[in-house]
């Protein structure tokens, strides 16, 4: 839930439609990969994320941080 | 469609250690010292805490802080042993306890008469280790019908906390637990953390636990 309120807090009041969540997981993070996976599976199925996907990326040592988030603005392209 | 990235680079941990930062900084303005006991489900935290309770509830000045899935079974225990509040937080769903409820909790406990805050985390060798709940220390507690490998399986959790406790050591001559390789294990995880060894039972290993507690404690203010 703590990733959701990090998400939520940089969308900000404009909340552009979230594509992804990238979140760094340290191999002695002590965070089971797959386990967050599923959470954030289901977490980002509901609004305000409104189908959001979660990428992991796994990492040496202990970090356990959210590294980037992918919105679509939606609207076209310059 | 514009597709964009924004840069965040934010821990997940960040707030919850924010909040730990000022439980921290609230339990040193009273003088407390606050441990957080960490175990597997059915270590024995809840007995060894109404030992301690019982011996040395008034002498430290001890309050507690319980955490549970469900239930405030354990809170209801403990309050049998002592006249102070025992504040139970029932965590819902979540597996372990968060900054946020012990900065909450702090404010129906009377910090101006404790010495010693237990926080009885919630039974789980994984979850907890991450959480700083602002204590001076994590204490793992093992129980001899555990694995000795314990440690090398939860190493986060080994490797947080600065004190293990053995515990149930009057069952040892019944299950084929080798105090020694436990103890090696968890030391390949963290060389500096320190045991005790004890039966809430039988009583073993108490006194030691007891002055273990008093020598963590501040010196009352006269």
């Amino acid at each position: 839930m703590e990733i959701a309120r990090i998400a939520e807090d940089k969308l900000g009041e404009d909340s552009p439609m979230l594509a992804v969540v990238a979140v760094e997981v340290g191999d002695d993070a002590g965070v089971e990969p797959s386990s967050l996976e599923f959470c954030l599976e289901a977490v980002l199925a509901t609004p305000p994320f409104r189908g959001a996907r979660a990428e992991i990326l796994r990492r040496p040592g202990n970090v356990l941080q959210v590294v980037w988030l992918e919105v679509d603005d939606g609207c076209p392209d310059d | 469609m514009a597709v964009r990235t924004i840069d965040v680079r934010e821990r997940v941990m960040a707030r919850n250690d924010e909040l730990a930062t000022r439980v921290r900084a609230r339990l040193a303005a009273h003088g407390v010292t606050a441990f957080n006991l960490v175990s597997s489900p059915g270590a024995g935290k809840t007995m060894l805490l109404e030992r301690t309770l019982a011996a040395v509830g008034d002498e430290l000045a001890i309050s507690v802080v319980t955490g549970d899935v469900q239930t405030q079974n354990d809170a209801d225990r403990l309050a049998v042993h002592t006249s102070r509040l025992v504040q139970a937080v029932v965590t819902g769903g979540a597996c372990h306890l968060d900054a946020l409820q012990i900065l909450t909790s702090l404010d129906a406990i009377d910090l101006d008469r404790t010495r010693l805050l237990f926080i009885e985390n919630v039974g789980n060798l994984v979850c907890p280790a991450n959480w700083d709940l602002g204590e001076l220390a994590k204490i793992v507690l093992f129980t001899v019908t555990e694995g000795e490998d314990k440690p090398l399986k939860y190493p986060k959790m080994f490797q947080n906390a600065r004190y293990a406790v053995i515990t149930k050591t009057d069952l040892l001559p019944y299950v084929p637990f080798d105090v020694e390789l436990a103890i090696a294990n968890a030391h390949r995880i963290n060389p500096d953390l320190q045991f005790l060894q004890l039966s809430a039972t039988t009583g073993a290993g108490l006194t030691e636990w007891f002055d273990f507690l008093r020598g963590a404690v501040p010196a009352p203010v006269a």
